[in-house]
């Protein structure tokens, strides 16, 4: 074993060579997807898939890792930054680096293992998880929020594994249709939302907890539904109290064989 | 061509549970996986297991000579399947060892026989055969954009946690 990976050898005499030929697709390569690429970068993955049509903007430098202020008049896009981070350590990662919205190019997710989104409204979510089920493909979400309360700022965020066959982001209430069709009627005002680098660095870690525990489970938590609420005001991390509920449900969607691959 | 075979871990464990049960005289049982099918980018298909439909019990055929051997109405009610459901179809027996496992000269004979029948109810989707090891599996795919069966190059058990079989580099 390379002595790069010697003080990750507790996750399995096997986790590197699972690292290196697993396909990981990130989704969003903004404040939270790109601490996901570079630790998964620092992990060892071999293969990426990197989504996103955005070139880096001088209010992006807060948070989006790698990025500079060159990249900043060079209107570099984000899958250029991130690209750029992994090859600086794996030069030899296969990267498919697609700088547009993943739905035009969503056939590239099919061969994927694992999926990560990072991205800002639910009906992508939503979108990404229809897709992921289809080609069974576990899901791992995070998302942050900084809300006005009036009187101060909350800082919240959420990491969600959906796994294929268990309970799905619409079980767990997470997606809902109230507020689908709020973000829906919102749409053209949505504006520009406040982002800060450590609670997606947070989320991001947490994420890529989950994804090595799915990958080499080193220890023996195999859980198979993740709902992890984050507080950025009281820096607490707790499961969402939602599954203490949702114990015996079992996921109603995504059942017919129709619902997997392509549709003839 | 790259063949990706998924399967749940949840339904993989039911899998082979069913297939070591005994049988009055069979000495393995055989049952076909339900599964969707899609095309992977640039070249390739992942082939995506939904449910298990094991052969029953009174649809075996006894012949010492196999480990099992399946009577018409077991092949006749997977084409039926086959035929109202727009699914590939891939035949399922299990070796009961661990590691790395093959077709016997027998399973790859028998396949090659009654494999390319499901094209003739559900055609331009791929079907197949698979064998199982308790940790492992080998399986092959009639693809109908190849003319000769191929080898399932990786199946994955998706669960916690994954699970990753590679039969090729």
């Amino acid at each position: 074993m390379s002595q790069r990976y010697a003080r990750q050898s507790f996750l399995g005499p096997n986790a590197q060579e699972t690292f290196n030929n697993c396909r990981v697709a990130i989704i969003g390569l903004g404040g939270g997807g790109s601490h996901i690429v570079q630790q998964l970068t620092h992990i060892g993955i071999g293969n990426f898939l990197i989504y996103d049509a955005d070139q880096v903007e001088d209010s992006n430098l807060n948070r989006l890792v790698g990025a500079t202020r060159e990249d900043v008049g060079l209107k570099t896009p984000k899958a250029v930054v991130a690209t750029r981070l992994i090859r600086s350590v794996i030069p030899n990662a296969s990267i498919t680096p697609v700088p547009k919205k993943w739905q035009e190019s969503a056939e590239l997710l099919r061969g994927s293992d694992v999926v990560f989104g990072c991205v800002d409204s639910f009906s992508e979510r939503q979108q990404i998880e229809t897709t992921a089920r289809r080609y069974m493909i576990p899901y791992i979400d995070i998302g942050m929020d900084v809300h006005d309360l009036g009187t101060q700022f909350a800082v919240s965020g959420q990491v969600i594994l959906s796994m294929p066959g268990e309970l799905c982001m619409k079980c767990m209430g997470f997606l809902r249709e109230d507020l689908l069709a709020r973000e829906a009627e919102n749409y053209d005002v949505a504006g520009s939302r406040p982002q800060v680098i450590w609670p997606n660095g947070v989320l991001a870690s947490l994420a890529v907890g989950i994804f090595v525990q799915l990958m080499t489970p080193w220890n023996k938590n195999y859980r198979r539904v993740w709902y992890l609420e984050y507080d950025g005001n009281l820096q607490t991390v707790a499961t969402s109290n939602r599954l203490e509920y949702l114990k015996e449900k079992k996921c109603n969607h995504f059942l017919s064989v129709e619902d997997l691959g392509d549709p003839f | 061509m790259r063949v990706l075979f998924k399967i749940m871990d949840r339904l993989l464990e039911q899998v082979r549970l069913d297939l070591l049960r005994p049988h009055a005289f069979a000495a393995e049982r055989v049952g076909f996986l339900v599964c969707g099918v899609a095309k992977l980018a640039p070249s390739g298909t992942v082939i995506l297991a939904h449910s298990f439909r094991p052969v029953e019990d009174t649809d075996y055929v006894d012949d010492p000579t196999v480990g099992a051997m399946m009577g018409p109405g077991a092949i006749r009610k997977a084409l039926e399947f086959a035929l109202n459901n727009k699914v590939g179809m891939f035949h399922v027996h299990m070796h009961d060892h661990s590691g790395r496992t093959r077709f016997s000269l027998i399973d790859a004979r028998e396949s090659a026989r009654f494999v390319p029948d499901f094209w003739n109810v559900r055609p331009g989707i791929p079907h197949g055969a698979a064998v199982l090891s308790r940790n492992s599996a080998f399986g092959m795919c009639w693809h109908p954009a190849v003319p000769v069966p191929i080898e399932i190059d990786e199946f994955v058990v998706v669960g916690s946690p994954m699970f990753f079989t590679r039969n090729s580099p």
